[in-house]
């Protein structure tokens, strides 16, 4: 094993395998699960985005699909759409979302080649909440490796490949602005772990602006493709608008969709404003603590989304989870590593049966379904907040005897 | 000074003759009941009341802005007239029915629109100082009043423009701004005694004369099926026609396993006594069965073409039509082999999942001709259709060929229902099954009714025979309903819901900031 690693034969089998895996029929079960594909990432729902589309109905004119016009520029141009070269372009795209993790890892060692590398493919390769959204064709896949391969290209410092993935990941997905600030600050530092010693942001401050303006152009010309795809504006508010508004509240892993089905209507607009606003405030204080270690920031602000965005699948907390795979130097200072795990065990098998035996089976209801995503929520919420404490604490070093460390 | 005076006396002469100027146009009032008995036994009779206001038209919608001319009638119903001119409606159907329509067994109905539950629908023109929407909304809120039946819910979630499946059937005025037709169902509708009463109230003789003195309601909402209908019409030559419409489906051998045998007195409890003085003509006519022995009494004024005819002008001694069949009524499996009407629909709503399912329909063309025939499906928002999964098999082989012109508005959430209009062939002597996939949405809690647990009644689907030779052409068929069951969130704890998830969002927030804004001290434990 320690042999295979070495040489690098894990990556291509770990690929070769997952290939394998997509080829069966898995995904003519999993496409429907709620836990997988939210209404914004659904197969199906694309699908019927490109029947409409190829049919001259305008997609956008109902409620059904959700998705970025690019998708049904590509889908129905480039990209075929049988479901076998689906699972195939998927099981693709999650092995370039590896590839981009390792090469993460290696930016951030300053080496060429390391011994943990196959570990951090089999990281993200063989994580279940990524490899089952991917068999169940979400296109939160595709946001995944967006918000690598942006990160990757920010640590790199190719600013114009870093700032296009974050501007197409932000067509796909209007909560993922949240990974712009970090990207920026990670394009004018380095992605050299700097989390044992803090220190203030050392990057180029002035390149900020233009690399913010950059990414202006390119989401601008990004949304006028789209808007010439969908020939009409009526795309922005059925894809970004639905994340602000929630007009589907088909169940899924969040927090948001049994709260706004349970909110009385004269709150909604209220409690809408107070969890997107929610959002955004991670940002400022999560970049300025970190402002020595960007990466890490982006990576805690990858966990926030995983747990507060509004239409989330097992993928965004995944991402989160397999991340944790190249930042090893915290590892020493969690704190409750097992608790978060137990958790995430209890949650990842108690989400589906609950959701089979509401809406399938009709022997619970609701509240089952809604307390396991609570439960997981708890176990992401701990993930997070146990990461953020490691990578504040690791600054202190070991305690030795006769000392503690406490926060004042 | 005389002068003067005598002036105002002139005037103070015209005004009555003025303002009854327009109640000259004349009004003629006709009422007829059908009676035919049915191939299993059953008896379906229809009423039909018809009131033409000669030579008017329906108030144009531009001049909604002026004062309306005042309205005098004397046999047209005054508070349906001016629901109609208060919003410029061309022409509208109600119907209110109850129970399954059989076509298979009774054949075409007499008046055509026998989906279960109440649909209005109603075509106006546009160009008016408020858009047909807000009138529709005028109309809807009007009739519900006046017919005391839940047409207020007939809401935006439930209104479409099927404009190809419910063409005007009377003419519309010239206007330079297009008609647009408004149509909602309400499956779950249920009608009964508090509707006939309005409705009654509608006739010039109400119930007390002429054939409308059967209309008991004791009897008439026992039967296997009925249903009522206003239709208001503009037929250019004639003028604003009015026609109440009721039509029952009784079962004589409810009572007597094996005589079929009726009379007024069995069927609806009551004869008629007296002939209602404002109708022009009021008549019965009673199919005659063929190739078979009966006996009707009391002997017939006329017949025509295998109808007997009671003329009831002139009549003094009350009317009380029966029939007597020679042989004794039984069941023959072979009756029901072959169907009344060529084509017969049969429409399931497949899946024990409450978030997926299948729409499932079967088409089966009896006849020995290929009909051509449009298929309207309305949903409410609350069901989706997947369209790319739309497959379409004769006897199990795809023919993908035999659909088309489809027309598809997606539905909105909470707000715009779903149209879904094709044009089918359907080949001879065979069974066409179309399946679509659904999805079923998820309702925030102040969006299920009081019952949710029941599910939602969704509209039936109409088909339409098209083109030359097609029988029953542009007679409209109205599936069953479906029921969807709906996911439904627990409706006793919002408070519960609200507070455990904004407990965990501050919990995790406040862990993380207080990580965030507090510095990592060192301190000798001995100290402590």
């Amino acid at each position: 094993m320690k042999l295979l690693l070495d040489v690098g034969l894990v990556f291509p089998v770990l690929v070769a395998g997952r290939l394998l895996l997509a080829l069966t029929n898995l995904s003519g079960v999993l496409k429907h699960n709620h836990q997988l594909s939210s209404p914004l990432t659904s197969y199906l729902n694309l699908q019927e985005g490109i029947y409409l589309f190829k049919n001259g109905i305008d997609p956008y004119s109902g409620g059904v699909f959700r998705q970025s016009p690019l998708f049904l520029a590509l889908f129905t141009t480039v990209l075929p759409t049988s479901r076998t070269a689906c699972s195939i372009i998927w099981t693709l795209c999650d092995a370039i979302g590896a590839w981009a993790l390792v090469q993460l890892w290696r930016a951030r060692q300053r080496v060429a080649q390391t011994s943990r590398d196959g570990l951090i493919a089999a990281a993200y390769l063989l994580n279940p909440y990524l490899f089952l959204s991917t068999l169940a064709l979400s296109t939160s896949s595709f946001e995944n490796t967006l918000a690598l391969l942006s990160l990757l290209f920010a640590a790199r410092g190719l600013a114009s490949p870093s700032l296009l993935a974050a501007a197409l990941l932000l067509q796909l997905s209007l909560s993922s602005v949240l990974l712009l600030a970090p990207s920026i600050l990670l394009l004018a530092s380095s992605p050299v772990s700097q989390l044992a010693s803090p220190r203030p942001f050392v990057g180029n401050g002035k390149k900020i602006l233009p690399l913010l303006a950059e990414f202006l152009v390119y989401t601008t010309v990004l949304t006028l493709a789209s808007t010439l795809v969908s020939s009409g504006w009526a795309w922005i508010p059925q894809t970004w608008g639905a994340s602000l508004t929630l007009p589907d509240l088909t169940p899924n892993v969040g927090v948001w969709w049994y709260f706004f089905t349970e909110m009385f209507d004269h709150f909604r607009p209220f409690f809408l404003m107070v969890f997107s606003i929610h959002l955004v405030i991670y940002v400022a204080p999560v970049c300025i603590k970190f402002q020595y270690d960007p990466l890490y920031a982006a990576f805690v602000l990858l966990g926030v989304l995983g747990t507060f965005k509004p239409y989330p699948t097992m993928a965004d907390p995944g991402l989160f989870l397999s991340m944790i795979a190249i930042f090893p130097e915290i590892y020493p200072y969690l704190r409750y590593p097992i608790v978060t795990t137990l958790l995430h065990l209890h949650a990842a098998l108690l989400m589906p049966l609950f959701h089979h035996l509401w809406l399938n089976q009709g022997t619970g209801n609701a509240n089952f379904f809604y307390a396991s995503t609570l439960v997981f929520a708890c176990a992401n919420g701990a993930a997070l907040t146990d990461c953020v404490w490691a990578g504040l604490r690791i600054a202190i070093g070991e305690p030795q005897d006769g000392y503690v460390v406490v926060q004042e | 000074m005389l002068i003067h005076w005598k002036s105002h006396f002139l005037w103070a002469l015209c005004l009555p003759l003025l303002t009854i100027s327009r109640s000259l146009a004349s009004e003629t009032f006709e009422e007829e009941l059908t009676v035919r008995a049915l191939r299993d036994g059953k008896v379906a009779s229809r009423f039909s009341f018809t009131t033409i206001l000669d030579g008017e038209t329906p108030r144009n919608p531009q001049n909604l802005s002026v004062e309306d001319t005042s309205q005098h009638y004397t046999l047209f119903p005054l508070t349906l007239g001016q629901i109609l001119r208060e919003y410029a409606v061309t022409e509208m159907h109600l119907s209110l029915n109850a129970g399954k329509w059989n076509y298979k067994r009774w054949g075409y109905p007499d008046e055509a629109d026998v989906g279960s539950g109440a649909e209005l629908w109603a075509w106006m023109g546009d160009g008016g100082v408020s858009t047909v929407d807000e009138r529709w909304r005028g109309l809807r809120n009007g009739l519900a009043g006046l017919f005391c039946a839940s047409l207020g819910s007939l809401d935006e979630l439930r209104t479409t423009s099927p404009s190809f499946s419910f063409t005007p059937q009377g003419g519309v005025p010239d206007s330079p701004f297009p008609y647009a037709i408004r149509h909602a169902s309400l499956p779950s509708e249920h009608v009964c005694t508090e509707n006939l009463t309005p409705f009654l109230k509608l006739l010039p003789c109400k119930s007390l004369s002429g054939i409308a003195s059967l209309l008991n309601p004791h009897r008439l909402f026992d039967a296997d099926w009925h249903g009522m209908g206003l239709h208001v019409l503009w037929l250019p030559d004639q003028g604003v026609q009015v026609r109440l419409t009721f039509q029952s489906v009784a079962d004589p051998l409810r009572p007597s396993a094996n005589k079929r045998d009726w009379s007024f007195a069995s069927i609806f409890d009551r004869t008629i006594d007296r002939t209602c003085p404002s109708a022009t003509s009021s008549r019965v006519a009673v199919a005659l069965p063929i190739n078979e022995a009966y006996s009707i009494h009391p002997q017939p004024s006329s017949i025509e073409q295998d109808h007997a005819i009671f003329n009831l002008e002139g009549q003094n001694a009350p009317l009380d039509v029966s029939m007597q069949w020679a042989a004794e009524f039984e069941y023959l499996a072979t009756y029901f082999r072959t169907a009344e009407t060529p084509l017969s629909v049969r429409r399931t709503l497949q899946g024990s999942s409450q978030d997926l399912g299948k729409l499932s329909v079967f088409i089966t063309n009896d006849g020995t001709v290929e009909i051509q025939a449009a298929y309207l499906e309305t949903m409410p928002w609350i069901v989706q259709f997947y369209l790319h999964t739309m497959t379409f098999h004769v006897d199990g082989v795809p023919r993908a060929d035999l659909v088309h012109n489809i027309s598809y508005i997606p539905p909105i959430p909470h707000s715009r229902a779903m149209t879904f209009q094709a044009v089918l062939t359907l080949p001879s002597r065979s069974t066409v099954h179309l399946s679509i996939d659904i999805t079923k949405a998820f309702l925030r809690y102040t969006e299920h009714p009081p019952d949710a647990q029941r599910g939602w009644d969704l509209s039936p689907a109409v088909l339409v025979p098209l083109g030359p030779g097609a029988e029953g052409r542009g007679r409209r068929i109205y599936t069953p309903t479906l029921l969807v069951d709906l996911a439904t969130p627990d409706f006793s704890m919002p408070y519960n819901v609200i507070i455990f998830s904004c407990s965990l969002v501050a919990f995790i927030f406040g862990s993380i900031f207080n990580l965030l804004t507090r510095k990592f001290v060192v301190l000798h434990a001995e100290s402590n």
